[in-house]
């Protein structure tokens, strides 16, 4: 059963919206079946979002579904449930959350009773994108087919150039788009062959005009958060994070920045802030949330604390600051964005010693955005992003200064391993730290 | 809410996991009463109090400033403000031993690092869900032994040579024990290997803060001679601890609530405080 718990409070309108395109995306997946639609399974930040848009087939996000499954409090059931066909705890609970629910979709020939939104429709192809770093996503494609026999699966590898302190990426840059590139190409082929349409390669450069002009129109927004007190902190962008994340390349998720856009401003005109008291700003340095525990982010904002800017789900940036080449093909388009995208902290970080480029990310947010230190989250199941949080923490401390740092900890999805009054009494600790720390430098630029 | 006029006596209420601790400052006289904590924080609280302050001669009324900390702050109806321990742990621990850059506090449920300055917390670090390195640990080593709590320290000190125990983790360690005193080995030298494991877990922890000397021990792990031991051994110096560890964090509360009473007198603000009722412990709604 879920857990009945009261509403977390949103600082903007917007977050409030950004459910209903989560919602809508599930959906649009059991629609889809209905209309006899293609769906396919996918993962985020992929780089294929356009691909699929272009070809009409529509996105089942996994990951998304695991999320919302654990914000409701309801994601034990499918947890369980791949547990009892030998699926570890350790592993990513994104994955086992939704291999779970397919499994028990599968046995009941339909979604399981009281599955959260609805669920997810069942698949007719898997997109697979092996991200670097991330072995769930190589072997969850392949898991979830061992239970979905007849789907096929596809998976790409866009890789980035490796960081490097002394080399230039760029020296290798080309060959690592070249073959991001030709792995589009190849799922343009798979999409083509299992949806039996050709790719309307006019459209697909439209949708590629329009995802540049979203990561512009996202960043200009996010940007206004460097505003003092930030009309929008962390919290927030856990929702608003969606339309970026998931409807990439459609008109309603520019949209939905245009108007986040001007809610923003508007507060920002009224000088109206996330908390009434805006005491400290933080970096939300790394880490994916506690889905469960979303109303944390509302206990730092009741103690004075504010995150105006955060790691997490900014997959994006400014077209003209990427620096693009020029080039007709849709493809390389992507492949050029993806690489840049990844790259883009590299020559900062190269030009301070003993930096890394996530590192220096934190830092430019610690400097742009006024902030006094940073949180990091460390998600157990997520090993592939979480295990360098500490060598992150170190690194900062290292290469830029002594900035008070927290690292939390629980799970994405598993409420097992969280504790609420453990996480609590560590942010009090911090907040007295951070209290302690503003006090000493008023104390100072006072003088003796 | 009354609002503080004026007054001379201020408390530090400490309700960790295990122990309830109490320190009552007053004019040029400090007094402290420990006692366990028990399932309902509050009665204990109200239990504890009410011993300090017969100790004191005083009621609860002539308290000007009360502050709450540890795991069950929360559950003290009558203090006007809560401070977490890391913060109060630095106070006290400043107040005790004016030399002592870096703190580790061993408590029943958690260990801890705080990093200080000039009495005030720069850094702190936790160990994680996991119980190996606290109290707890210990707890149930002595539980599988056999042997008193209060007595593991002054047992491991007549260890020949110390069992090697190679998990830190408290359900396998307990295991290897138990294997272990099965095929022969000493208890002395079983619970000088235990200490041994929590010094090596609290080490690599208080290790992740840049810690600086002189290092002070504090909580009821202080207590422990064996593990104080086998933490000099892994830091390779000898640590500092106060006269009686246990009322670190109560003590840091009480002074916290003196000062913050001193600096809104210099202000000439009055700070609410909660009414002097010591109300029984009710979990219902």
């Amino acid at each position: 059963m879920s857990e009945i718990r009261k509403p977390r409070a949103l600082a903007t309108q917007a977050a409030g919206k950004a459910g209903k395109f989560g919602r809508a995306n599930l959906a649009a997946t059991l629609k889809a079946k209905e209309e006899g639609k293609k769906v396919a399974y996918m993962y985020i930040n992929n780089g294929q979002d356009e691909i699929v848009r272009a070809m009409d087939i529509v996105p089942a996000w996994s990951e998304n579904f695991a999320g919302v499954c654990s914000a409701k409090r309801d994601a034990e059931k499918f947890l369980q449930k791949a547990e009892a066909e030998n699926f570890s705890r350790s592993l990513c609970t994104y994955a086992t959350c939704t291999i779970g629910f397919d499994i028990w979709r599968e046995e009941l020939g339909e979604i399981p009773p009281n599955t959260p939104w609805g669920g997810m429709g069942r698949p007719d192809m898997i997109i697979g994108s092996a991200q670097q770093l991330c072995d769930p996503r190589i072997k969850w494609p392949q898991a979830t087919q061992h239970y979905l026999r007849d789907v096929p699966v596809w998976m790409g590898t866009m890789y980035y150039p490796p960081w490097d302190q002394i080399s230039d990426h760029r020296d290798q840059e080309e060959l690592y788009v070249k073959y991001a590139t030709e792995e589009l190409r190849a799922l343009v082929r798979f999409c083509e062959q299992h949806t039996g349409k050709k790719m309307d390669w006019d459209r697909l450069e439209a949708i590629v005009n329009l995802s540049d002009r979203t990561w512009d129109v996202f960043i200009d927004t996010y940007e206004l958060r460097m505003a003092i007190p930030t009309p929008m902190d962390t919290g927030d962008a856990m929702n608003t994070m969606v339309p970026l994340t998931f409807n990439l390349g459609t008109q309603e998720a520019y949209d939905f920045y245009k108007e986040l856009y001007d809610e923003l401003k508007e507060k920002i005109a009224l000088k109206k802030g996330v908390t009434e008291n805006e005491k400290y700003r933080l970096v939300w340095g790394a880490g994916l949330p506690s889905w469960f525990a979303l109303s944390d982010f509302q206990y730092f904002n009741d103690k004075g604390a504010v995150f105006p800017v955060e790691t997490t789900y900014r997959n994006a940036e400014k077209i003209e600051r990427l620096d693009l080449p020029k080039t007709n093909d849709p493809l390389e388009h992507i492949a050029w964005r993806w690489v840049r995208i990844w790259t883009h902290w590299y020559d900062k970080a190269r030009k301070r010693p003993g930096s890394l480029p996530k590192v220096e990310r934190i830092i430019e947010y610690l400097e742009d955005y006024h902030c006094d230190g940073v949180v990091f989250h460390c998600a157990y199941s997520c090993r592939s992003w979480h295990a360098g949080i500490i060598q992150q923490e170190q690194v900062l401390k290292k290469a830029y200064g002594d900035v008070p740092t927290l690292i939390m900890e629980g799970d994405i999805v598993d409420i097992s391993s969280y504790n609420e009054v453990d996480t609590h009494n560590r942010i009090d600790a911090f907040m007295e730290t951070l209290g302690a720390m503003k006090r000493k430098e008023r104390a100072n630029s006072a003088g003796p | 809410m009354t609002q503080v006029e004026s007054g001379n006596y201020f408390a530090g209420v400490d309700i960790g996991s295990t122990m309830t601790k109490v320190v009552i400052l007053g004019e040029g006289k400090e007094f402290c009463l420990i006692g366990p904590t028990g399932p309902e924080h509050r009665k204990m609280a109200n239990r504890v109090m009410e011993e300090a302050l017969r100790s004191a001669s005083i009621s609860l009324e002539d308290l000007t400033y009360i502050i709450a900390t540890g795991y069950g702050r929360i559950n003290v109806p009558f203090a006007d403000r809560q401070v977490t321990e890391i913060t109060c742990h630095a106070k006290g621990m400043a107040r005790l031993i004016p030399s002592a850059r870096t703190v580790i506090d061993i408590g029943g449920q958690d260990s801890k690092g705080i990093r200080l300055e000039n009495g005030k917390v720069i850094d702190f670090v936790m160990n994680d869900k996991c119980a190996a390195g606290t109290g707890r640990f210990l707890e149930i080593i002595a539980d599988a032994l056999g042997v008193p709590l209060t007595k593991l320290g002054e047992l491991s000190l007549s260890a020949e040579k110390p069992a090697s125990i190679s998990n830190t983790c408290t359900v396998f360690a307990e295991q290897e024990v138990i294997s272990q005193l099965a095929a022969g080995e000493s208890i002395p030298n079983l619970v000088a290997g235990i200490h041994q494991a929590a010094a090596t877990r609290i080490h690599a922890m208080v290790s992740k803060l840049k810690f600086e000397r002189d290092v002070a021990v504090t909580g009821g792990g202080a207590k422990n001679q064996g593990l104080v031991k086998a933490l000099e051994a892994k830091f390779g110096f000898s640590l500092l601890i106060p006269g009686e560890p246990l009322v670190t964090g109560a003590l840091g509360a009480a002074l916290i609530g003196k000062e913050m009473c001193a600096r809104a007198a210099r202000k000439g603000v009055t700070l609410a405080r909660k009414p002097r009722q010591l109300s029984e412990a009710s979990f219902c709604c």
